[in-house]
């Protein structure tokens, strides 16, 4: 390190040298001397482009529909996913006609629903958005860092994570709103109808019946997802995404069915009789930073780079000077050291990879051509992300 | 006598009677006998003289090597030197500290403390001794490169970070031991210097009180206004490698 | 009621879910209140782990062993409606830190602790803002170290202490009537291991201890069934309770105990004991017994807590050993 090392009158050991310098440290990490024939490492040991190790644990929770612990090194989210019932009568702007002109809205689409899972439209999609039926919240003031003051409402990281996962949530419209409704079948013969129909009972009758007769929503599912972080170092989102992913996944909803006599909707314990919630593909989140050798780079004046500077950055590069790095799942040292961010979430449909949403902020440094590159990482972080998903 | 002692203790539990040790760092007396209040390894310091007892503490400082994550470039810190045992990780009188200025006032630059160094007020001029890796051995997060890799800053709390440091001032008049009267705090210190300084007084609730007044005290490390790393060239000027400015500090000895 | 910082629900709140077995009064329900199959004097097993938090000074993370109706009813599922809950919780220290500016002059190391509940830890959700019995948990919690930490080398700093807590015990049945004015029995065991967890993770942040505090709780249980109607039950004294494997808790109580010097220094006792006489002898008041109890099951946890504070000793130092 000394070799590396800019101050000139101390030696330090390392643990104090990555306090006092922490860029220094980093940048000594990243681009050791030619002489030293030492790998460009990341302080914490890492490739620049290697995710920390990532497992997941679900169903451990026992007052949760689902639940998940995601660990990706030493960041852990804990995620628990509690179901309750809106009924719609609670709902100030629901009206009879809203349900029946649902019902028949969806009555169009039973048939692709069935058929494609991929391509269904369902109408009344919007109705997650609109009732407010995911409720996801993030929680940093668990002790998870230090600089959290517990009991404190929550810090702006904290909103603005939670923010992120409700709008990744719309977005993707990972949770389908079917599995959201409770259906009642009006009684139209007397009373020997059928009451408690599950989907594909609920279904055929439609399509034998006429169709105005009543089926109605009585009520929603809103899912309270809460994430726990117990202990941040660094790429909350990622791990709480995942966590959140998970859960939803390991989610099962009771059957529930309108009780006429007690007007309520009431449920059924039975585990056989619950069912899991079918998430639209498996959106998998992958967070970067930049990190620039110039120290100075934050807080001096942007100045784009002409043509000629750039031509000096190229031949840099080719002469094996690299002036910036690009960090995959960055731990909390790197996060502190880095302005520019890039959060890519991307999904695979049939082999193809699908970005569902990307984000870059805080600086210039990442070009297109990059940005390539890290879709193709973030590509396989889905793959083996899937893996750890699928095995737990 | 010694055999009878354990290598590690965890708080609660009886090391020796009083008769036989001196109680130390890390342990503390109840009923005529020594228990450990720490959880560590047992040291046994020999007495001083030979009328004394030999001093039994628990040591808190893991005397890490350097994190398994840093393999390439760490310098070994090998030999378990005798560095003193201290009753706490806390700054206290006579302790060499690690500060970054966080503001410069006419009458006092006010720093935060980032590093506590070594608490025996050494005039060795020296390298700060290796075998204190960990100056700071309770506060895990300050000597543990895995705490400091995962915790250094969270995006937001880059102004919060020192309220979680200890703040400490250095006064004009404590920054130089010769022409006092004439230190323009300007000239001496930059927010964002890394100084180091020993602590003189406790203070009040909020700051400990620092002294730069020794030759091998003052600045170690500092950016010109350019951004660059500076190198010192005498006793109160550093430059910068790039442009060959030279700016004003009260600059600490190079060794 | 609206928080803006956080996302809430629908404006018009929502329900829990009502189980069709549940509002079938005739007790017809296939489930039944789970048995206690320990000894009385049995302890259920604690996973106890340390360090698991780099980023905090101190840290640990606590899980009792699941029941064993909740163990059948995890292996092979059959209702939603979980039999038991076990307790998991994380507590994390850190500190010594500067006190915030505002605060006064302080010679010794300020404590301060926090207790919260994770929304999903209970059978009833919790909310985001700590309620009343939380801010209780966290006045108990703080009584317990207190007496333990020594305070006096640690001059003019701040120690935080924030307990997390994942999945609680229950307070009772599920079936029982909800409305019981039965106190809250659950956070008497999560007390217990709130001060279990505390300990460790303050042994793993290398505060100075007097001796590691462990909590234990205990409690006069009349389980007969003949006992509903007849005043002729004998109760019984048993450590470590799960009160949902209980009908009737007529008195409990949680320690926190110094086992190395035989110290009490929190000490919480619920309930009516003057009437339980436990027969045998008739000397051992009620409240004697219980206190005895909360005192063994403490000692069973300091068990546990030893070797969790041993292993972190042993990780911290493992290096300097090896160089020595």
């Amino acid at each position: 390190m000394a070799s590396s090392a800019p101050p000139p009158a101390l030696t330090l050991p390392p643990s104090q040298f990555a306090r006092l310098q922490p860029h220094a440290y980093l940048l000594a990490h990243l681009s050791p001397p030619a002489s030293s024939n030492q790998p460009s490492l990341r302080a914490n040991g890492r490739q620049p482009a290697q995710f920390r190790p990532t497992s997941a644990n679900t169903g451990s929770l026992t007052h949760t529909n689902g639940s998940a612990v995601v660990r990706v090194g030493d960041t852990t989210a804990v995620c628990g996913v509690r179901a309750e019932l809106l009924p719609t009568s609670d709902i100030a702007s629901w009206s009879v006609s809203h349900a029946s002109s649902d019902a028949r809205k969806r009555q169009q689409n039973t048939t692709t629903t069935t058929k494609n899972d991929d391509t269904d439209a369902d109408a009344e999609e919007s109705q997650i958005q609109d009732l407010h039926l995911l409720v996801p919240n993030l929680s940093l003031s668990t002790g998870c860092a230090p600089g959290f003051v517990p009991g404190a409402p929550p810090s702006a990281l904290a909103q603005s994570l939670s923010h992120q996962i409700l709008g990744l949530l719309h977005s993707t419209r990972l949770v389908r709103a079917e599995d959201l409704r409770v259906w009642y079948q009006v009684p139209t013969f007397g009373g020997d109808e059928e009451m408690e129909v599950d989907a594909d009972a609920e279904e055929e009758e439609e399509g034998q019946k006429g169709q105005n007769d009543g089926k109605e929503i009585k009520a929603f599912w809103v899912l309270y997802i809460d994430v726990m972080i117990v202990s941040l170092a660094g790429n909350a989102f990622d791990a709480a995404w995942a966590a959140v992913l998970a859960a939803l996944r390991d989610t099962r909803l009771p059957r529930a069915w309108w009780d006429a006599d007690n007007e309520m909707v009431v449920c059924s314990e039975a585990v056989a009789e619950a069912t899991r919630l079918s998430l639209r593909g498996l959106p998998v989140a992958s967070s970067f930073c930049v990190f620039e050798a110039d120290a100075a780079a934050g807080w001096r004046a942007v100045i784009v780079p002409d043509a000629e500077e750039e031509k000096m950055i190229e031949e840099d590069q080719r002469r094996g000077m690299q002036r910036r790095w690009v960090l995959a799942d960055p731990d909390g040292y790197e996060e502190g050291l880095s302005q520019e961010r890039i959060c890519l979430v991307v999904d695979k449909e049939m082999g193809k990879t699908v970005i569902v949403k990307m984000e870059k902020n805080g600086g210039w440094a990442v070009d297109g051509r990059e940005l390539k590159q890290l879709v193709d990482i973030a590509a396989e972080r889905w793959e083996s992300v899937k893996q750890i998903l699928e095995q737990c | 006598m010694a055999s009878t002692l354990p290598t590690l203790a965890i708080p609660g539990q009886r090391l020796a009677p009083v008769s036989s040790y001196a109680a130390g760092p890390g342990t503390h007396v109840q009923n005529a006998n020594i228990y450990a209040s720490i959880a560590g390894p047992v040291l046994v310091n020999p007495a001083s003289s030979k009328t004394a007892k030999s001093t039994l503490s628990v040591s808190r400082s893991p005397l890490r090597t350097a994190a398994p994550a840093a393999p390439q470039s760490a310098p070994k810190s090998t030999a378990p030197g005798p560095s003193k045992l201290r009753y706490n990780t806390l700054p206290a009188v006579d302790s060499i500290v690690l500060a970054r200025v966080t503001r410069v006032q006419k009458r006092q630059a006010t720093v935060s403390i980032l590093v506590v160094l070594d608490e025996s007020a050494s005039n060795k001029a020296g390298p700060p001794p290796t075998t204190t890796t960990a100056p700071t051995g309770g506060a895990s997060d300050n000597d543990n490169i895995e705490a400091i890799l995962s915790s250094a800053a969270n995006p937001e709390n880059h102004s919060n970070s020192d309220e979680l440091r200890f703040q400490a001032l250095i006064r004009k008049e404590d920054v130089r031991a010769v022409e006092k009267d004439r230190v323009v705090m300007d000239e001496m210190f930059r927010v964002g210097d890394i100084v180091r300084g020993t602590v003189i007084s406790l203070g009040d609730q909020s700051f400990y009180y620092l002294t730069t007044a020794r030759n091998d005290l003052g600045v170690v490390m500092a950016r010109s206004e350019a951004g660059n790393m500076m190198f010192p060239v005498s006793w109160k000027e550093m430059r910068d490698p790039v442009t060959g400015v030279a700016e004003l500090r009260k600059v600490a000895r190079p060794f | 009621m609206t928080d803006r910082r956080r996302i809430n629900g629908p404006p018009s709140g929502t329900r829990p879910a009502v189980f069709a077995s549940s509002l079938k009064s005739a007790s017809g329900a296939a489930t039944e209140r789970p048995r206690r199959h320990r000894q009385p004097n049995e302890l259920r097993k604690i996973f106890l782990k340390t360090g698991l938090i780099p980023s905090a000074s101190g840290s640990a993370y606590l899980e009792y062993e699941p029941s064993a109706s909740l163990a059948a009813a995890r292996s092979s599922p059959q209702s939603l409606i979980p039999p038991s809950s076990a307790l998991k919780l994380a507590c994390t220290v850190h500190g010594p830190k500067p006190l915030p500016r505002s605060a006064t002059f302080s010679p010794n190391l300020v404590l301060t602790t926090h207790v919260k509940y994770a929304p999903f830890a209970a059978r009833q959700r919790k909310g985001h803002i700590r309620d009343a019995s939380e801010r209780d948990l966290g006045v108990h919690l703080e009584t317990a170290l207190r007496g333990v930490i020594v305070a006096e080398r640690w001059p003019k700093s701040g120690l935080d202490i924030t307990i997390t807590i994942l999945e609680a015990e229950d307070d009772r049945w599920w079936g029982d009537a909800p409305d019981s004015h039965d106190a809250p029995w659950g956070m008497m065991n999560v007390l217990a291991g709130c001060i279990t967890a505390a300990s460790a993770a303050i042994a793993d942040a290398r505060i100075d201890c007097l001796d590691l505090v462990a909590g234990g709780v205990a409690a006069i249980v009349s389980d007969d069934e003949a006992a509903e109607e007849g005043n002729s039950s004998t109760p019984k004294l048993m450590l470590d309770t799960d009160p949902a494997e209980h009908k009737s808790i007529l008195s409990a109580c949680v320690v926190a105990y110094m086992p190395a010097r035989d110290e009490i220094t929190e000490i919480w006792l619920k309930g009516d004991h003057s009437k339980a006489s436990l027969g045998v002898d008739d000397s051992s008041l009620g409240h004697e017994a219980l206190i005895d109890g909360a005192v063994n099951a403490a000692r069973g946890a300091h068990t546990v807590l030893v070797e969790a504070v041993r292993e972190s000793a042993e990780r911290y130092a493992g290096l300097s050993t090896s160089d020595s």
